[in-house]
C-alpha cells in the first residue's frame, strides 16, 4: 500500500507556473490547504511486472511479445537486461474533486490540479524506490514514460493490458490513448546487472519543450 | 433444470472458479490473449471446464469475459468468430450436467465522465455480445468483474433489450466496501434490482474473508438472491499468487451460508480444487430465504438517500420564472446549472429536481447533457422532471443510480405512457393528484386518484415504496380554503396508502408579501402532517431552518447533532419576522476597493463592493471604468512576469463574483437587455480530455465580458462546427493537451472551413506552437490564456 502524506509546496508552485521564491503567503496557504484536500481523495492503486527486455532495431520488444518502438528508449536503457514495467493512478475520485472545484473556484481547481500532478510523481517515486529493492545490486535509470522522446502515447493500451490495470488498478486508456482516471501513470524502470551511466531526465525530448510553464517560470517540472 | 428454478431450489448455486489462472497454468504465454482461448487452445479450455463440472460447478462461464469488439481488435478477431465456439465448447463440457452463461466483462475503457466512453456506445457494444450469445444458445448471462456502475447498467440493458435470459450482475469491491471508482454495493443493489437483474453479487478483488460485511450491506439494499466468487484471498500486489489455499477458502465460503448467499464460486487463483472442496463443504445445506425489506430509496452510483426522514429536493435547476436559468439554457450554459447544484446541496439539499423545459430548444437533448454533467459533480440523486415521455427516457436511460421521475397523474394515457418506463429502468415515480378534469378540491378526491396512481403502479411490477405522491400546493391568495385541504390530502395519503409524499412548497405564498413567512410555516405544518420531501429553494435559509428544526423536534436528529453543527457558531437573525429569507450578507466592513479586491484575486469580498459600487455607479462604468481596467493591469502583470498564472486565475474569479452581481442588477432591471458581445466557441478537441487549461480560457474571456459557449472537452468536430453556426460565434478557441490529438484539432478547423463557418480560429495548449497553429490552418495562435482575450479584443473588440 502506497501511502502519501504531504506534497512539496515548492514543486506544486512550480507546477503551477510560479517560482517558489516569488509566492507570497496566501498563495503558499491556499496550495498547503488544497494539498490536504487532495491527498484525502487520493487513493494510489499500482501494479506492476518484471520483464525480460530485448534491443531490436525498431524498439525494445518486452518479454511476451509487447514492441515499445522508437529509438530514444533504447538509448535509455542501454545496459539494461530487464525492466519493470508498473503503473499508477490517483484514482478517479481526484478527477471527481477537480471536475468540482471547477465549477465553483477556478483557481482553487487549478491548484489542486498542479497538486495532484505532484501527487503522482510523489507516488511514483515510492513505486520506483519499491521495485529497486526487488533487483538488488542493479542500477538504474530514470522512469521512462510514453510520450517522452519518441516513445508513442499508442503503447498505453497494451502496456496497461500487460499489466492487467483495470482490474488491479481500474486504470485504462482511451481510444486515443490517454489515461483515465486522468493522474496516472505508466512506465517503464530498465534494471542493469551492472553501473551505468546515470542521466538526469531533461527538457530535450519533451514533448512540452519550446511551450513549456514551467520552464517559462525559470525551472522545469521537477520530473528529474 | 432452468436457472431461474435453480435459484428457486432450496441448496446453493455452484458456479465455476478462475478462468485467467488456469489458462496460465496450463501454458497460456505472456502477452497472449486469454479472449482467444477458444480458437487457440480448445482443448485447454475443454479440459478446464471439464474439471469445474466434475468438481460440482452448476453453471459454467463461458470464455467470453473479453470478447467485446473493443478489446477484440488487437487481436484481429470478431465477436462473432469468438462468442459461438466458447460457448459450444463449454456446451460440451456441461454435457447436461451444468448451464452455460455468457460471461460479460468490463469494456476495457472507462465510461463517461471518467473516461470518454459514451453511455448509449457501451449498451451497442455489449448488445452485440448479447446477440451473439442467444445465437449461440447460452441460458443465462453473468455480468461480473464490474467497477463502474454505469457500465453495469449499459451491460445490463443490452441483456435485457435483446435477449429473455436470466442475468447474474456482479461487480468487484475494494477492502474499504466500495469499487474503484468508488461505487457502493448499496448504491448497486438499489439501482440493479430496479432494473430487473436476477442475481447480485460479488466477484473477484477479495478473498471470501473480506466477503461478509459486503453480503450484509447487499441483504440491507435488495431482495434478490446473492452471488458470492471471491478470489483464493488476497492477491500480491505485484506478482501473481493469492493467499489463501483451498480448504481455507472451502471453510470461509460455507460460512456465507448464514448470511443466505445463494451462489457460490470462485475467482482469479481458485482452481477446480477449490470448487470441488466448497462444494463439499456446502453439502447437504439448505439457504434459508431470510425475508429481508429494502426501505425506500433513492441513489447515485455513490451515495444512498432513504427516504426516512425529510429529505429536500432541491428546485433551482428549472427555468420556470428564472430568468438567468432561461439564459443559460439558451446559450448551452450547462456549468451554470452545475454551480446551481452545488450551491443546492452544499446548503443541504438530498435530491436535485432537474427540468430543462424551454419550447425553443432540444429538450431531450438537453437534458441528457445536463444530467450527464450533473452527475460528473455531484452525487445527489436526482429528479427527473419533464412531461414528455421521450424526454424522460433518454434522461432514464444515462441517470446512474435509482432516479425519481416527475411525473405521472391520474390520467390514464400519462400513466400509461410514463409507468412503463419507471419499471424498465428501475426509478421511483412521483404521482400527481390532478387528472383530465383537473386538480380535485376536496382531499377526498385527490386521494382518490392517489390511490388509482398507486394501483397503476403496482400492476405495472413497480414497488410501493417507490410511489411518490404530491397532493398540490394551491395559491392560498387565490384560494384561501385550499392549503388545508392540501394538507389533509396529504395526510390521508400516508396513512391510509401509507406511501411517500411530495410537495412543491413555494406555489403557496405566491402574491403575498413576506413569502418567506408563509412558506416557511406551510413547510413545517405539511411535515407534521407527513411530508416527506419537500421541494424546495435550499439557499433560503428559513426553510432549511424549518427542515432542521422538524428533525430536532421530533427526535429524529439524535443528540441534536444536525441542529447544533449547523447552529453552534451562527448569529442566525432569531427572528423571523421582518427581513426573513434575506440571506444578503452584511457588507464587510474593508476598506478595499472593486479594483484592489480584483487585483488581490479576494473572490469572498468582490460581491459587497461591487453591489455598494452599484449604488452610485451605472453598471457599465463598474465594468468598463473598474473591472475591466483592474483585469488589464493584473494581466499587464502576468505579461511581465512579475503576476504568475494562479493570481490571474484568483483576479479573474475575483471579477467573475462581480460580473454576477452586475447580472443580477442588470436582469433585474426591465427591459434592459443590452446587446451583448457576440459569443466565443470553445472546446477541447476529441480524444482529448485534459479541460483544465480551457477552463482557465474561459473564465478570463467571460471577464471581458464576452459571452462563452463552453461545449467541454472530448468534442467533436461536427459539433464545434454546428455551434458556431448556431450561436454566429464570430471566433472559436480550440485547445489540445497532448500531440495525439492535435490531427482532431486540425480536423476541426478544417471542417469549420469546408463548411464556410464565419469565424476565425485560434488555437491552444501545452504541445502546441505558433508555427504549428499556422500550420494546421489556425488563424491565431495564444500561448496563454491572457493572450486569448488579446486575440478576443482583435476579433471582436
Amino acid at each position: 500500500m502506497i501511502a502519501v502524506t504531504q506534497l512539496n509546496t515548492d514543486e506544486v508552485l512550480r507546477y503551477m507556473g510560479c517560482p517558489p521564491d516569488r509566492a507570497h503567503g496566501a498563495l503558499r496557504e491556499q496550495v498547503e490547504d488544497c494539498a490536504g484536500e487532495l491527498l484525502g481523495a487520493v487513493r494510489p492503486r499500482w501494479s506492476w511486472r518484471a520483464v525480460e527486455i530485448a534491443f531490436e532495431a525498431g524498439g525494445i520488444r518486452l518479454e511476451g511479445g509487447l514492441l515499445l518502438p522508437g529509438q530514444d528508449l533504447k538509448s535509455h536503457l542501454a545496459g539494461c537486461g530487464r525492466a519493470a514495467v508498473f503503473c499508477a493512478t490517483l484514482g478517479a475520485e481526484v478527477d471527481a474533486l477537480i471536475r468540482r472545484a471547477e465549477r465553483q473556484d477556478m483557481a482553487r481547481a487549478f491548484t489542486l490540479d498542479c497538486c495532484a500532478s505532484a501527487a503522482v510523481e510523489a507516488v511514483c517515486d515510492r513505486i520506483e524506490t519499491e521495485l529497486q529493492e526487488k533487483f538488488p545490486g542493479c542500477s538504474f535509470p530514470f522512469r521512462y514514460s510514453p510520450g517522452y522522446g519518441d516513445l508513442p502515447l499508442e503503447v498505453q493500451g497494451p502496456l496497461l493490458e500487460l499489466l492487467d490495470a483495470p482490474r488491479r488498478a481500474g486504470l485504462c486508456a482511451t481510444q486515443t490513448h490517454l489515461l483515465t482516471p486522468r493522474k496516472s501513470v505508466t512506465a517503464i524502470l530498465g534494471a542493469a546487472d551492472g553501473e551505468i551511466e546515470r542521466t538526469k531526465r531533461s527538457c530535450l525530448g519533451c514533448p512540452a519543450q519550446g511551450s513549456c510553464q514551467y520552464r517559462k517560470a525559470g525551472g522545469h517540472c521537477g520530473i528529474s | 433444470m432452468e436457472f431461474r428454478e435453480l435459484l428457486k431450489a432450496p441448496g446453493p448455486v455452484i458456479l465455476d472458479g478462475g478462468m485467467g489462472t488456469m489458462l496460465q497454468a496450463k501454458g497460456l504465454k505472456l502477452g497472449e490473449h486469454p479472449e482467444l482461448a477458444a480458437l487457440d487452445h480448445p482443448d485447454w479450455l475443454l479440459e478446464i471446464h471439464r474439471a469445474y463440472v466434475e468438481a460440482g460447478t452448476q453453471i459454467l462461464c463461458a470464455s467470453t469475459f473479453g470478447a467485446n469488439r473493443e478489446k477484440l481488435k488487437r487481436t484481429g478477431k470478431t465477436v462473432e468468430e469468438v462468442i459461438p465456439p466458447s460457448v459450444a465448447i463449454a456446451r460440451e463440457a456441461a454435457a447436461g450436467k451444468a448451464l452455460v452463461a455468457l460471461d460479460l466483462g468490463p469494456i476495457g475503457q472507462l465510461l463517461e465522465p471518467t473516461g470518454t466512453l459514451d453511455f448509449e456506445t457501451a449498451v451497442d457494444i455489449f448488445a452485440q455480445q448479447v446477440r451473439c450469445g442467444v445465437k449461440a444458445g447460452v441460458d443465462l448471462v453473468k455480468i461480473e468483474t464490474m467497477t463502474d456502475l454505469q457500465e453495469c447498467r449499459a451491460a445490463l440493458l443490452a441483456v435485457k433489450e435483446n435477449s429473455a435470459l436470466p442475468v447474474i450482475v456482479s461487480l468487484t469491491y475494494e477492502e474499504r466496501g466500495r469499487t474503484f471508482l468508488g461505487h457502493s454495493p448499496a448504491c448497486a443493489a438499489l439501482t440493479l434490482e430496479g432494473m430487473g437483474a436476477d442475481v447480485i453479487g460479488i466477484n473477484c478483488s477479495l478473498g471470501p474473508r473480506e466477503m461478509p460485511g459486503l453480503v450484509r450491506e447487499l441483504t440491507k439494499w435488495t431482495t434478490l438472491p446473492i452471488s458470492v466468487k471471491p478470489n483464493a484471498g488476497l492477491p500480491d500486489p505485484g506478482g501473481a499468487g493469492y493467499d489463501i489455499t483451498a480448504d481455507q477458502f472451502a471453510e470461509a465460503m460455507a460460512q456465507l451460508t448464514e448470511l443466505g448467499v445463494k451462489c457460490y464460486g470462485g475467482c482469479c487463483g481458485t482452481t477446480p480444487e477449490y470448487i470441488a472442496k466448497m462444494c463439499t463443504a456446502l453439502e447437504g445445506r439448505t439457504i434459508k430465504g431470510v425475508p429481508r425489506h429494502v426501505p425506500a430509496a433513492v441513489c447515485s452510483p455513490t451515495r444512498v438517500v432513504p427516504i426516512d426522514r425529510v429529505r429536500v429536493i432541491g428546485e433551482r435547476i428549472n427555468p420556470t420564472g428564472k430568468k438567468r436559468m432561461k439564459e443559460a439554457l439558451l446559450r448551452d450554459d450547462v456549468d451554470f446549472m452545475l454551480s446551481q447544484a452545488l450551491e443546492q446541496t452544499q446548503a443541504g439539499a438530498d435530491i436535485l429536481d432537474v427540468n430543462v423545459g424551454l419550447p425553443e430548444i432540444d429538450e431531450a437533448a438537453m437534458m441528457v447533457k445536463v444530467v450527464k454533467a450533473l452527475q460528473g459533480v455531484t452525487d445527489a440523486p436526482l429528479q427527473l422532471d419533464s412531461t414528455r415521455p421521450e424526454v424522460l427516457e433518454k434522461a432514464l436511460r444515462v441517470c446512474c443510480g435509482k432516479a425519481i421521475v416527475n411525473s405521472v397523474n391520474g390520467d390514464e394515457e400519462t400513466l400509461d405512457a410514463i409507468l412503463p418506463l419507471v419499471k424498465k429502468y428501475g426509478a421511483a415515480v412521483v404521482g400527481l393528484t390532478l387528472d383530465k378534469n383537473g386538480i380535485p378540491k376536496t382531499a377526498l378526491d385527490r386521494l382518490d386518484i392517489a390511490r388509482r396512481i398507486l394501483n397503476r403502479a403496482l400492476n405495472y411490477g413497480i414497488r410501493r415504496e417507490d410511489v411518490y405522491i404530491d397532493c398540490l400546493t394551491l395559491t392560498v391568495s387565490a384560494e384561501q380554503a385550499a392549503a388545508s385541504q392540501t394538507l389533509e390530502a396529504l395526510s390521508r395519503v400516508k396513512k391510509e396508502l401509507g406511501l411517500k409524499t411530495v410537495l412543491g412548497v413555494s406555489n403557496i405564498s405566491f402574491g403575498l408579501p413576506a413569502r418567506s413567512l408563509v412558506n416557511q410555516n406551510f413547510l413545517m405544518m405539511a411535515m407534521t402532517r407527513g411530508l416527506d420531501l419537500p421541494i424546495i429553494n435550499p439557499n433560503l435559509e428559513p426553510m432549511m431552518a424549518a427542515v432542521r428544526c422538524y428533525h430536532l423536534l421530533t427526535n429524529i436528529d439524535a443528540d441534536a447533532r444536525d441542529y447544533i453543527s449547523a447552529y453552534a457558531d451562527a448569529a442566525v437573525s432569531t427572528s423571523i419576522t421582518a427581513g426573513a429569507g434575506q440571506t444578503q450578507s452584511a457588507a464587510p466592513a474593508g476598506e478595499r476597493t472593486l479594483e484592489q479586491i480584483v487585483v488581490a484575486g479576494l473572490k469572498g469580498e468582490a460581491p459587497a463592493a461591487t453591489r455598494k459600487l452599484l449604488e452610485t455607479m451605472d453598471s457599465m462604468e463598474v465594468v468598463d471604468g473598474v473591472l475591466i481596467p483592474a483585469l488589464d493591469k493584473v494581466g499587464a502583470g502576468f505579461e511581465a512576469g512579475r503576476v504568475f498564472l494562479p493570481q490571474l486565475i484568483q483576479a479573474a474569479g475575483a471579477a467573475q463574483a462581480a460580473f454576477e452581481v452586475i447580472r443580477e442588477v442588470l436582469s433585474a432591471q426591465p427591459g434592459a437587455d443590452s446587446a451583448p458581445k457576440a459569443p466565443i466557441v470553445l472546446a477541447t478537441v476529441k480524444g482529448d480530455i485534459h479541460d483544465i487549461g480551457k477552463n482557465i480560457v474561459k473564465v478570463l474571456l467571460e471577464n471581458y465580458g464576452y459571452p462563452v459557449i463552453d461545449l467541454g472537452k472530448d468534442v467533436e468536430p461536427a459539433a464545434v462546427a454546428e455551434a458556431a453556426k448556431k450561436h454566429a460565434a464570430p471566433l472559436v478557441g480550440l485547445s489540445a493537451l497532448m500531440t495525439t490529438t492535435l490531427g482532431s484539432m486540425e480536423q476541426t478547423i478544417r471542417l469549420l472551413r469546408e463548411e464556410h463557418v464565419p469565424c476565425k480560429v485560434v488555437v491552444g495548449g501545452a504541445v502546441l506552437t505558433a508555427g504549428y497553429a499556422q500550420k494546421i490552418g489556425a488563424d491565431f495562435y495564444a500561448k496563454d490564456a491572457k493572450e486569448s482575450v488579446d486575440v478576443a479584443r482583435r476579433v471582436i473588440g
